[in-house]
């Protein structure tokens, strides 16, 4: 226990704020009847809570805009990610043309330089730690929040690590990476089969895009460029499966520079 | 989906509350509850908070208004501030509306994360673990932080210049 004597400056902003025990309460309130300094200065601190309130108060008051409206928000976002949707679906539409259509076509559909880059580092990392058995990842799922933290750290970004259960893949952990121009994160998903996929993230800034597919050997990668990252979701499935798992990871994957 | 919804609209008013107080302008103020909306909702779906959501909510916000401003500083626009943030209801006297306009000015001198910190607490009410979540730092930073900003608040708003505290 503490000398219940000895007030504390936390002691009287506690008081001021109104959260105080009712027993540290009257400590406080005799100590004030004794000290006019410390009886000045907490008078002015309430002055203070009171001109706060005088000024915003208010603001709660106000009918919101209607552009703050969660359900407005809601439906704007399904709107732009049905858009996001529609230009996945051109650019398989694309994919289809390009396999009859030869060069012509076949331009269209590449990638960007960069991304191919971006995407050629994730299947070789997929392709190197996703047969691992004993050491797939460097944290483990488990420690989720660590994850997080660590590699948002080195990456930069708030990185928010996708959840794939709804479709019934989990989290086996990630890793940190050596990438072309910074460091990247992998993060490795297991399905209840055994199957696994490997979403590459890599800090970068670019106009976002849409979904691309490329194939090697057996390996689908699903890229994109997100607000501030690039990712490659790689994986040997059903392109349909690829995609589902791109979507979710797509919504998820969110950052905002260094948090 | 709709109760979190439901939760959200509730906490709207608060939201707009601490972003106007922090940002001193309607626009930016709003903007910045919307980004948060946004951001609130993207997440959820897949990394719903354990905890209450106010304070990861405010959390949220106060890390885009920190983005914000980094990605200012340096530029050299001039912001609008509102000198005062509404003609008050009741005619106020001159020396009321002047010490009103004087502690908003005072408010925005605070270091930032003073700033943020006594909002938190005494415009929104907030406990000091409920706060201390919300700028994830541990409470007795919190509370060192509302305390020097009151300090200042005082010097400045008193206009007796820096004082010396007292040592207790």
């Amino acid at each position: 226990m503490r000398d219940d004597d000895t007030i504390t400056e936390a002691d009287l902003n506690a008081y001021v704020d109104g959260q105080l025990t009712p027993e540290r309460r009257a400590v406080v309130e005799a100590h004030l009847a004794d000290d006019p300094g410390d009886r000045e200065r907490v008078a002015a601190w309430q002055a203070q809570t009171a001109t706060l309130q005088a000024l915003y108060g208010h603001v709660a008051d106000e009918r919101p805009p209607a552009r703050l409206a969660p359900w407005r928000i809601v439906a704007d976002r399904r709107r732009r990610l049905s858009r996001v949707a529609m230009s996945m679906a051109a650019a398989l539409a694309l994919v289809v043309l390009g396999a009859g259509g030869g060069w012509v076509g076949r331009g269209l559909i590449m990638p960007a330089a960069s991304e191919m880059t971006l995407v050629s580092e994730a299947e070789a990392a997929h392709a190197l730690y996703a047969p691992e058995v004993l050491h797939p990842v460097e944290v483990s799922g488990e420690e989720g929040a660590h994850l997080t933290k660590w590699l948002s750290k080195r990456l930069d970004r708030s990185l928010i690590i996708p959840d794939l259960t709804s479709e019934g893949f989990s989290l086996v952990g990630g890793r940190l990476l050596p990438a072309a121009q910074s460091a990247a994160a992998l993060l490795m998903y297991e399905n209840g089969e055994g199957a696994r996929v490997t979403l590459y993230v890599v800090p970068q800034a670019g106009g976002e895009t849409a979904m691309r597919f490329t194939t090697k050997g057996d390996l689908t990668a699903v890229s994109w460029q997100a607000e501030t990252l690039g990712c490659v979701l790689v994986g040997n499935l059903p392109r349909d499966t690829l995609m589902k798992l791109a979507k979710t990871s797509y919504g998820s994957l969110d950052a905002g520079s260094n948090i | 989906m709709p109760g979190f919804l439901d939760d959200l609209e509730t906490l709207v008013p608060a939201l707009r509350r601490y972003a106007r107080a922090l940002t001193r302008n309607t626009d930016r103020a709003d903007d910045l509850v919307q980004d948060c909306l946004e951001r609130a909702i993207a997440k959820q779906s897949l990394w719903r908070p354990t905890g209450p959501l106010r304070p990861w909510l405010f959390k949220i916000m106060i890390n885009l208004y920190r983005n914000d401003r980094r990605r200012q500083r340096g530029s050299l626009e001039q912001e609008t501030l509102d000198v005062l943030p509404f003609e008050p209801a009741t005619p106020a006297t001159q020396g009321a509306r002047l010490a009103l306009a004087e502690t908003a000015a005072a408010l925005e001198r605070l270091p930032t994360e003073q700033r943020e910190a006594l909002l938190l607490v005494a415009l929104e009410g907030m406990s000091y673990a409920e706060a201390a979540s919300a700028l994830d730092i541990p409470q007795g930073t919190l509370m060192s932080r509302i305390s020097r900003a009151r300090e200042a608040l005082r010097a400045m708003v008193d206009g007796q210049g820096p004082k010396l505290r007292s040592v207790k």
